[in-house]
């Protein structure tokens, strides 16, 4: 790793970074807030018949236990907006992005190789995702303690959730950068990291409203962050193994590819 | 050709370097070699394959054949030692916009873990003055990026600088102030590959040059002996009976209208010279011979010498 072009990296994202720390944190506060202000209500709909249970199932959560909101909160499309910036956004801008604007030449005409390139800029992303992993779960720890709700949840199960999280995310990273070390520019990287997403995120949210198909979920990543289990004293090994494996093969196919590749010059 | 194959103590050897993309021969069998202390000029018009070639000896492409040294290193194994001890300058450089000029040399020095020893004179050579470089690359025209473009390249005292066409966008008062800074690094022992389309800036500051056409070198060679190999256009008028000719060696295409004669001269001056000197001899214009007609030789019938004239 290249500590410069480490520190230098997060110097790009501070601001962007400041931002949405701060957003994921009154998100998070939030959570404790809507589950305490309206889970009666969203109980008595559901036992008057008035709308189907899934609809109030969303992903992996619910909003009848204080677990299942938060976990509704962690997959909620607001959050993927949160964590994607840096786990679509960034990872994919990384090095397609550098290509695109003819600035990779000049980084790599350094005495930099490729893979410390590609460490320097996963180990950024790592950082920047865990930043916001750690403010959306710290807003919400924040939230339960002002609702007094901590009798509902064992705290002491947050650092696993937030593992669980940043591996979910880590894994969209390691795709985007992939992505990213393949193309010489931005949109094709983009366009199949955000379809990858879109995917795994359709098949959580197509299972869990609809029963009928409820093994798709098995089959997206986003079904392996399970911050409800966890918190319940549930986690599943197999979960982290597979999102493990999930980083593990994008991570694999872009330190063959990416010094393997010839950088022809900027068209 | 001369200097062909690579000898030891080289600053650069390139042995039979070839690159395909795909059907495109961009490289064929490029033979070469730069010496030490010397200004070489690589030259030929866009898309011959200069980029190419320098882009392979850094390690940004991986030679299809052949092997090729940088410094006594493999460009295949040795590619991050190289780039430490190289200067270099890509091609219509680009810069982080959002950094200051300062900022930027500043990140890049870092990246390359040595000290900016020449910045200084660098940015008093070309006129890049404290306030230029507090103030964003974005807000910079082309000619100031450029600068900061070859200050980059060569801050760190670098053992070897590779320019790619290093004077686009300079004005001709920058461009002047450049071929002086290149100048004064050979004269400290500092070795140069230079590519280029400009013939002129060639002639005037390389040692040798390689003539590069469709990926083929056709010509690699002193400057000095390619430009004596040349011939020369000769201009002469007088009163009187014409001067004889006829003994002079190298003189050819002889055209006389009235009193003027106009030849070609190929080879020493000092023959011809003594054949037409005579007091009825009235004006007399030797034109240097010039690069670009060693050039068009070597690409007559190519549209790619028009290009290179301009």
């Amino acid at each position: 790793m290249n500590p410069r072009l480490f520190l230098q990296t997060l110097r790009w994202n501070q601001f962007k970074l400041l931002a949405v720390a701060a957003a994921a944190i009154g998100w998070g506060l939030l959570l404790p807030i809507i589950y305490t202000s309206f889970s009666d209500a969203f109980r008595q709909l559901v036992n008057s018949g008035t709308i189907p249970k899934q609809l109030l199932s969303f992903g992996s959560g619910n909003f009848f236990t204080l677990p299942g909101a938060l976990t509704i909160g962690l997959e909620h499309p607001l959050t993927i907006a949160f964590m994607g910036i840096f786990a679509v956004g960034s990872s994919v801008a990384a090095v397609a992005g550098e290509r695109e604007r003819g600035t990779l030449e000049v980084l790599l005409a350094r005495p930099i190789s490729r893979r410390t390139l590609y460490r320097t800029v996963a180990a950024a992303l790592i950082v920047l995702l865990a930043v916001v992993m750690a403010a959306l779960l710290g807003g919400q720890a924040i939230g339960i303690a002002l609702q007094g709700l901590g009798d509902q949840i064992n705290l002491a199960y947050m650092p696993l959730v937030f593992l669980n999280g940043l591996m979910l995310w880590t894994a969209f990273a390691a795709f985007g950068l992939a992505a990213s070390v393949s193309f010489d520019r931005t949109a094709p990287a983009l366009g199949l990291t955000m379809a990858y997403l879109l995917v795994n995120y359709f098949l959580e949210i197509l299972g869990s409203l609809w029963t009928d198909v409820a093994w798709s979920q098995q089959y997206s990543l986003f079904h392996h962050f399970q911050p409800g289990e966890i918190l319940t004293g549930k986690a599943d090994p197999l979960d982290f193994v597979i999102l493990a494996v999930a980083i593990a093969i994008p991570v694999m196919f872009a330190v063959i590819v990416f010094p393997r590749r010839d950088l022809a010059a900027p068209s | 050709m001369s200097a062909m194959g690579a000898g030891p103590g080289q600053v650069i050897t390139a042995q039979g370097l070839t690159k395909h993309y795909g059907n495109v021969r961009a490289l064929v069998d490029l033979t070469l070699d730069v010496r030490p202390g010397e200004i070489f000029g690589f030259l030929g018009p866009n898309g011959a394959g200069k980029s190419t070639m320098i882009r392979t000896l850094l390690g940004f492409l991986h030679p299809t054949r052949g092997t090729a040294t940088v410094l006594g290193l493999d460009i295949s194994t040795d590619s991050v030692e190289i780039r430490g001890r190289v200067g270099y300058l890509p091609g219509g450089i680009a810069l982080y916009d959002s950094l200051s000029g300062r900022d930027a040399l500043d990140y890049l020095v870092d990246l390359q873990g040595r000290e900016p020893v020449r910045r200084e004179e660098l940015c008093e050579r070309l006129q890049m003055a404290d306030g230029v470089l507090k103030r964003r690359v974005r807000d910079y025209s082309r000619g100031m990026r450029q600068k900061i473009g070859v200050i980059q390249a060569l801050q760190h005292d670098p053992e070897l600088a590779i320019l790619d066409e290093p004077t686009e966008g300079l004005d001709p008062l920058m461009q002047h102030a450049f071929y002086g800074i290149m100048e004064d690094l050979r004269a400290q022992g500092r070795t140069i590959f230079f590519s280029s389309h400009i013939l002129s800036e060639v002639e005037r500051v390389c040692d040798r040059v390689a003539i590069i056409r469709a990926g083929h070198l056709m010509a690699l060679q002193d400057v000095d002996e390619l430009l004596a190999r040349r011939k020369r256009k000769v201009q002469l008028r007088w009163r009187g009976a014409a001067p004889d000719l006829s003994g002079v060696p190298g003189i050819a295409d002889v055209v006389i209208k009235g009193d003027e004669m106009r030849a070609t001269l190929l080879g020493e001056v000092a023959p011809f010279v003594r054949a037409i000197a005579s007091p009825s001899l009235e004006d007399l214009t030797i034109e240097p011979a010039r690069l670009e007609e060693a050039f068009l030789e070597y690409y007559a019938g190519d549209e790619a010498s028009e290009e290179m004239r301009g």
